[in-house]
C-alpha cells in the first residue's frame, strides 16, 4: 500500500530545528533500550519516564522517515498510557500520515480546528519542544548544580529543577560524587516563576527544603500520588517580604498523565510515577531542592575557591564562637537578624547563654552542606549562603541539626537568620 | 465516484483467481437468484435460496459471502461476522470478506478492529481499492478520536457522527471477460460492478467487461487516444475546480450511476458534494486507453490521487466513454 498513500514523512517537522539535530544525535539514553511494555497500564507500576522515552522513540522515527514502523509504537504508547496526552497526538498524526502528508505536529483535520482547542493544542506542543529540549541539553556526566558548594554525606539526594527546560533532576550523592539518578519533566505556575506575593501563581525560585509531606489519603486526586511541601517562604524569602504558602512539589490528576508547561498555582507538578520514585529516595527535611530558573551544572573544581573562601568564613564564626569572643561573634550577625520572630537582640541574650556552656564544653560541627544562592537584580546579585550543619556537645553526646542564612554585604559576610531544624 | 466519507462498500469479487476457481455458468443463475431476491429486501427467501444451494456446496465461498451480506442486511450482525470470520479464516486469499468485516465493525464503532480487517484485505491484494478508500476514511476517524483524547474534548463530538450506511452488493448477473482471469491483472480481482441501495453513494452501474481489447487502426486510434485522455482530463480539472457545469458536461445526459437514481438527482447529489467541500485537488496519472472496435468507445483506466479537505486517497479508476458528436463523454464510472 505504500505507493499508494502518502508517506510523506521527510516533511515532518515538529519543532523545527530542535527535532531535526535531536533526531540525528544520539539520544543521551536514560536506559538500557526502551523499556518493554506494559501488559497493563496502572498507574502505581509504571517506570518513571517511561512514557517519555517511549514518545521520544516515536519521534526519532518520524524524523528518519519510518512512520509506518513507529505506528504500532505509538499504539502501544497510547494503549500502555491512556491519558498521556502527547502519545495520542501523535498517534493522531501517524494515522493522517498514513492517507495524507503531515508537516506538523498535531496537524488537526479541519472539523478540529477550532478556538476551543487552539489553546490545548498550543500547550501540548510547548510540552513537546520542552521535553525534547531538555533531552537534548542533558547535564553532562560529572557536573552539578553550582548551587551545590557543599554536601554532607548523610544529604543522599538534591533535587534541582530548572524552569527554563521544565525539568526536574535528583542527584544521588554517592562515593564517586554527584550523579543524575531522575531526570523527568515537570510544570510551574500558570504565570511562571519567581513567587513573590499570595496568590500571584507562581513558583517561587530558592533554595529550598522538603517538609512534613501530605497524607496521600488527604489529597485531593487533583495532586495524584503524592505531596512533598518545601520551606517556602524560606528566611530569605521572608526577609524580603514575599507572602504565600502551600508550594508543593505533586503528582497529577488520574485523567492527565502530565500537565502543561505552565499549569499550576505554584507548585512544581510531575508525572505519577516519577513522583512516586521520587517520594521513595528523598528524605524529609533533609533533602535540599533547589528551584531556579535557568540551571549551571559546573564540575566541582569550578566552584571550588568559592567554597574554600566561604568555608574560611565559617571558620572564624566558628572560632569565635568555641573560644567565646562575643563581640567578634557579634559581628557577624547582620543588624536586621531574625530568627523564629526574634530580633538580634533578643535571640543575642539566649546566645550568650549557650557560649558561656560552649566555653566550658567546646563544641564539635559536622555533616556541613552550604547552598549558595543568589537574589537581586542579574547584573547586580547579593549572594546568600544556605547552611547546614549538626553541633554535637562533645560530651553531653547530644546533637542538633541547625541552619545558618548568611548574607554578603561588600566584602562581608553576616548571618541574617540562625536556627534549629526539629528532627523529623 | 466520489469518496465517500461516510460509507463503506460492500464489495463483491467475480473475478479474482480465488473465486473464480468454484464458480461456474451453472452456479451464476443460483447467485443470480439470492441477488435480484436480495435486492428486492426479500431476505428471507434470499436466505433460504442460500442455504439450499450450500446444503450441496457447504464451502462455495461465493455463496457463503452472500448468505453473508444477505445476514448483514437482515440485522444478523453477530451472524453476519460469524460468516465473514470464517471465510477470512478458510479463504485467507480473498481480501473482500475483511473488507466486509471491517464494514460491520467500523459502524459499530470499532475502528481498531476495523482498521485490522482492512490491513489483512490490502495484504492479501495491495491494490483493492476499495479496502484503501475504507481503510482511509478509518484511519480519519482513528485520527480524530486520537486528537480529541489528546486535546481532551470530548471524542463524541470530534468524530463527525456515524452516518455509515452499509452497501448492499448487488451481484453481476454476466460472466467475466475471460482475456481478465487469464491475463497478468488476474491476481487483482476486478471490482464488481456496484449498485448503490443509498442514493448518496455514488457508484458505477454493471459494466460487463466486453469490449474486445484491440487496437483499433494505428493512426486513428492514436488521435482518438489522445482525444480521449485529454477528455478525461479536463474532467478531472473540472472536479478539481468545482466547476459544476463543465463537470457535468463531462458526463453523457442519461448518466447515472444507479438504475434506482435518475439523473437528475445524480447531478443534484454531485453539486452537493463537490460545492461542499473547500477544496478538491484530482490528479490522474498512469492513464491507459483501450478504444473500442467502432472508434466510438473507449475504456479508460487510470491512478487517480484524490484531495479533499482533510481526506486523501489514491485508487485506481475505469471510465467507460463514448463518442458523441465530437466529443467524448463518461458513460460509466467505476472504482478498480
Amino acid at each position: 500500500m505504500s505507493s499508494r498513500f502518502f508517506f510523506s514523512f521527510t516533511h515532518l517537522v515538529i519543532a523545527s530545528t530542535l527535532v531535526g539535530t535531536l533526531w540525528h544525535s544520539a539520544c543521551h539514553a536514560k536506559s538500557k533500550g526502551r523499556p518493554q511494555p506494559k501488559e497493563t497500564s496502572t498507574s502505581t507500576m509504571q517506570a518513571p519516564y517511561e512514557a517519555e522515552t517511549r514518545l521520544i522513540a516515536i519521534y526519532k522515527m518520524i524524523g528518519a522517515g519510518q512512520a509506518r514502523e513507529a505506528l504500532p509504537l505509538a499504539t502501544e504508547l497510547t494503549r500502555d498510557f491512556p491519558t498521556f496526552q502527547l502519545g495520542h497526538l501523535v498517534y493522531g498524526d501517524l494515522l493522517s500520515m498514513q492517507t495524507k502528508p503531515v508537516t506538523k505536529l498535531g496537524e488537526l483535520p479541519s472539523h478540529l480546528q477550532k478556538t476551543a482547542t487552539a489553546a490545548p493544542l498550543a500547550e501540548l506542543r510547548e510540552e513537546s519542544l520542552q521535553r525534547i529540549k531538555a533531552l537534548q541539553e542533558r547535564p553532562a556526566m560529572g557536573t552539578a548544580p553550582s548551587q551545590i558548594l557543599g554536601l554532607a554525606a548523610r544529604n543522599k539526594h538534591v533535587i534541582a529543577i530548572d524552569a527554563s527546560k521544565s525539568r526536574l533532576y535528583v542527584l544521588e550523592n554517592g562515593s564517586q560524587g554527584l550523579r543524575v539518578i531522575l531526570d523527568t519533566y515537570i510544570s510551574v505556575g500558570k504565570e511562571g516563576i519567581g513567587k513573590y506575593a499570595q496568590g500571584d501563581l507562581k513558583t517561587p525560585l530558592g533554595v529550598y527544603y522538603l517538609t512534613t509531606p501530605v497524607d496521600p489519603k488527604l489529597l485531593a486526586p487533583l495532586y495524584g500520588g503524592g505531596a512533598l511541601p518545601i520551606n517556602y517562604p524560606n528566611p530569605l524569602d521572608q526577609r524580603m517580604g514575599k507572602s504565600g504558602n502551600g508550594i508543593w512539589l505533586h503528582g497529577t490528576m488520574p485523567e492527565r498523565y502530565s500537565r502543561p508547561v505552565k499549569a499550576t498555582d505554584g507548585c512544581v507538578v510531575m508525572a505519577n510515577p516519577d513522583l512516586q520514585k521520587l517520594m521513595a529516595i528523598v528524605a524529609v527535611k533533609t533533602t535540599p531542592v533547589i528551584i531556579a530558573s535557568k540551571l549551571q551544572w559546573v564540575r566541582p573544581e569550578q566552584n571550588a575557591a568559592e567554597r574554600i573562601k566561604f568555608e574560611s568564613v565559617i571558620a572564624s564564626w566558628r572560632e569565635a564562637k568555641n573560644s567565646g569572643q562575643a563581640d567578634r561573634l557579634y559581628s557577624f550577625y547582620a543588624s536586621d537578624f531574625q530568627a523564629y520572630g526574634k530580633s538580634l537582640d533578643a535571640w543575642w541574650i539566649k546566645n550568650l547563654r549557650d557560649m558561656g556552656q560552649i566555653r566550658q564544653r567546646p563544641v564539635q560541627w559536622k555533616d556541613l552542606t552550604i547552598l549558595a544562592w543568589q537574589t537581586g537584580a542579574p547584573d547586580k546579585p547579593t549572594n546568600v549562603m544556605i547552611v547546614t550543619y549538626d553541633e554535637v556537645s562533645s560530651n553531653r553526646a547530644q546533637s542538633a541539626t541547625k541552619r545558618q542564612y548568611w548574607i554578603q554585604t561588600g566584602t562581608q559576610w553576616k548571618i541574617f537568620f540562625e536556627g534549629s531544624i526539629a528532627a523529623s | 465516484m466520489d469518496l465517500n466519507h461516510s460509507s463503506r462498500r460492500f464489495i463483491l469479487t467475480i473475478a479474482s483467481v480465488a473465486l473464480a476457481a468454484f464458480m461456474s455458468t451453472a452456479h451464476a443463475d443460483d447467485y443470480a437468484d439470492v441477488a435480484r431476491l436480495t435486492k428486492a429486501k426479500q431476505f428471507s427467501e434470499a436466505l433460504a435460496k442460500a442455504d439450499q444451494y450450500l446444503a450441496s456446496k457447504p464451502r462455495d465461498p461465493q455463496m457463503r459471502f452472500m448468505k453473508g451480506v444477505v445476514q448483514n442486511e437482515m440485522g444478523k450482525v453477530g451472524e453476519a461476522t460469524t460468516t465473514f470470520t470464517r471465510l477470512t479464516e478458510e479463504f485467507p486469499e480473498i481480501p473482500e470478506p475483511y473488507n466486509n468485516l471491517a464494514v460491520i465493525y467500523a459502524n459499530s464503532g470499532q475502528f481498531d478492529k476495523a482498521r485490522a480487517a482492512l490491513e489483512m484485505a490490502l495484504k492479501t491484494n495491495p491494490s483493492y481499492s476499495t479496502a484503501h478508500e475504507n481503510l482511509g476514511d478509518i484511519y480519519a476517524k482513528l485520527a480524530s478520536k486520537s486528537y480529541a483524547k489528546a486535546l481532551q474534548i470530548d471524542v463524541a463530538s470530534a468524530t463527525a457522527p456515524s452516518k455509515l450506511q452499509l452497501i448492499r452488493e448487488i451481484f453481476p448477473t454476466t460472466g467475466t471477460d475471460p482475456k481478465q482471469s487469464t491475463s497478468t491483472q488476474a491476481s487483482h480481482p476486478v471490482v464488481a460492478p456496484l449498485q448503490p441501495k443509498q442514493p448518496t453513494v455514488i457508484v458505477a452501474a454493471p459494466t460487463p467487461n466486453n469490449q474486445p481489447q484491440v487496437a483499433p487502426p494505428a493512426v486513428a486510434g492514436a488521435l482518438s487516444n489522445r482525444d480521449v485522455t485529454s477528455a478525461v482530463t479536463a474532467w478531472a480539472q473540472a472536479w478539481s475546480d468545482r466547476n459544476m457545469s463543465a463537470y457535468l458536461a463531462s458526463y453523457t445526459k442519461d448518466f447515472t450511476p444507479s438504475s434506482k437514481q435518475s439523473h437528475e438527482v445524480w447531478e443534484k447529489e454531485r453539486r452537493l458534494r463537490i460545492m461542499g467541500k473547500a477544496h478538491i485537488s484530482v490528479k490522474l496519472s498512469s492513464i491507459n486507453v483501450v478504444m473500442g472496435a467502432n472508434g466510438t468507445s473507449a475504456t479508460v483506466k487510470f491512478r487517480q490521487d484524490y484531495k479533499a479537505d482533510a481526506l486523501a486517497t489514491s485508487s485506481r479508476k475505469t471510465l467507460e466513454m463514448v463518442k458523441s458528436g465530437e466529443r467524448w463523454l463518461i458513460s460509466k464510472e467505476m472504482a478498480g
